[in-house]
């Protein structure tokens, strides 16, 4: 498959960067580590006439910490964050997302922005060109029909991103760069909640990833379901970020599915039904039954949609055991 | 549409080239067509199935999914670049002891993702191996021999000293 023609951009700085990104409006994408938007250029999903890679512009790939405040520039390769200590002792969830990301090849390149922008997917969708021209155009290639549920009046592609629910679960921010400013927002306000377009931004983009120091007593962790465990995406996953108090209650609880619909999903009533409890006071299942609510599965994953549906009280359960046995070991160990 | 092409200059098995591209080619058109390096495959193109997979700045990539025009100044290793002076690379004979090779045609990604492995931790458990070439397929031999073959090579690092 080879790679339809684009002019190539490569600026030194963000605002030069954004100034061609004006120019050119909609024909033109942002190249970070090319993992996603090249293959689907390839497949015919993605035809910007022009590339602006990130890559020369100094200052946007490494992590830093200051002032409490961890920063994970927007080109930091998943390899470089996997890696990283200050991640890995202190926001578990992230660490192991990163980890069960693809292979550790495509880790090198992919970066942390690129993968919490990456578009949403569908076994209907992601096909060849050859493959896709003998149906009809399903809503998020242009046309009006959804080839995974007939007769569906939306498109209901899967956004698969790992990072993003436990980015979320740790209570994440993002810096969004556009011509001329700058501002911050908190990682769920990246997404539109809409299949079609997955990504709330639009002449912006993300420069980098802040996390706040967790309040002591704070443990997370991630699981997730997939077939194999490189390369693929994952079918169902799960972030869970407990706070436990002194008196080793429950005070604050964040509890994120991924992969059960067009963004990650809250999962509210669990993180409601935890607060307040001591680790053996938790009725497990109960609470992570509550935990599939709100979630849109369809057939239209390599796993049917009532499977992973059935799945994500498990996948749950596993992520906010992982995260009380976190906090359980820690405290055993000081 | 300015179609021109751009000059890169890169080093490819330890040898400086430099090559005229346009910005849509990939390292691995370059690698097969322009410096005709067959040793590294193409096989789905999209990243899934690791036989392009090579070393660039010692790091495992794959290099069908990287344009060539960002490898200006990058040091690239193929699967032709890893004998030395004649003699196989220990990875490659230790393929081939081991019975590794069936078809062979996802070999190179494969020694190359087991020396980027070996280079940085000579003695990897067999859990590190089998991650550490998760991302490359093998429809023939089941990849116990492929395990075996690195892990092999790594045990003769620990004799070694």
């Amino acid at each position: 498959m080879r790679l339809p023609f684009f002019e190539y951009h490569e600026p030194a700085s963000i605002d030069q960067a954004v100034r061609i990104i004006l120019e050119h409006g909609g024909a033109c994408r942002v190249l970070a580590g090319g993992t996603e938007l090249l293959p689907l250029m390839k497949f015919g999903l993605a035809r910007p006439s022009n590339l602006v890679s990130l890559a020369k512009i100094g200052g946007l790939s490494g992590i830093s910490s200051k002032d409490g405040t961890l920063r994970i520039g927007a080109m930091t390769t998943l390899t470089e964050l996997a890696a990283n200590e200050a991640v890995r002792q202190q926001f578990t969830a992230l660490h192991e997302a990163v980890e069960s990301v693809a292979a550790p090849p495509i880790r090198n390149g992919a970066t942390v922005a690129g993968n919490l922008c990456q578009n949403s997917r569908c076994l209907f969708y992601n096909q060849s060109d050859i493959w896709r021209k003998e149906r009809p155009p399903c809503f998020k290639a242009g046309g009006d029909v959804c080839l995974a549920v007939p007769g569906g009046k939306k498109c209901f592609s899967v956004y698969q991103g790992d990072l993003a629910p436990a980015l979320i679960a740790l209570g994440g921010r993002i810096t969004l760069r556009k011509e001329g400013s700058s501002r911050s927002a908190p990682c769920e306000a990246l997404f539109s909640g809409q299949a079609l377009k997955p990504i709330a931004l639009d002449d912006e983009f993300v420069t980098e990833i802040l996390l706040d120091t967790l309040p002591a007593g704070t443990h997370s962790a991630y699981r997730r379901l997939s077939v194999r465990s490189a390369i693929d995406y994952p079918l169902v996953s799960a972030a869970a970020c407990l706070s436990f108090g002194r008196d080793g209650k429950i005070e604050a609880a964040r509890v994120l599915i991924g992969a059960a619909g067009p963004a990650p999903l809250q999962a509210r009533e669990t993180a409601d039904m935890l607060l307040g409890k001591k680790p053996h006071e938790i009725d497990l299942r109960e609470v992570s039954q509550a935990a599939g609510r709100g979630a849109q599965m369809v057939d239209n994953l390599v796993l049917s949609g009532s499977y992973r549906r059935k799945m994500i009280p498990v996948v749950a359960r596993r992520a906010i055991e992982a995260a009380i046995q976190e906090a359980l070991g820690k405290e055993r160990s000081r | 549409m300015n179609r021109t092409k751009q000059y890169i200059r890169l080093r490819v098995n330890g040898e400086e080239r430099e090559v005229a591209v346009s910005p849509n080619r990939t390292l691995l058109e370059v690698l097969r067509e322009d410096l005709l390096l067959f040793g590294t495959k193409e096989a789905c193109d999209d990243g899934a199935c690791g036989v392009c997979t090579v070393l660039v700045d010692g790091k495992p990539m794959r290099s069908c999914l990287l344009l060539a025009v960002r490898m200006e100044g990058k040091e690239i290793t193929t699967i032709e670049g890893i004998a030395q002076a004649g003699a196989l690379h220990p990875i490659q004979q230790a393929f081939i002891d081991q019975g590794a090779i069936q078809c062979g045609f996802c070999t190179p990604g494969m020694i190359l993702t087991a020396k980027a492995l070996l280079d940085e931790k000579p003695e990897p458990s067999t859990y590190e191996i089998r991650r550490a070439i998760s991302g490359n397929l093998c429809r023939c031999t089941g990849y116990n021999k492929i395990v075996d073959a690195i892990g092999s090579v790594a045990a003769l690092a620990k004799g070694g000293r």
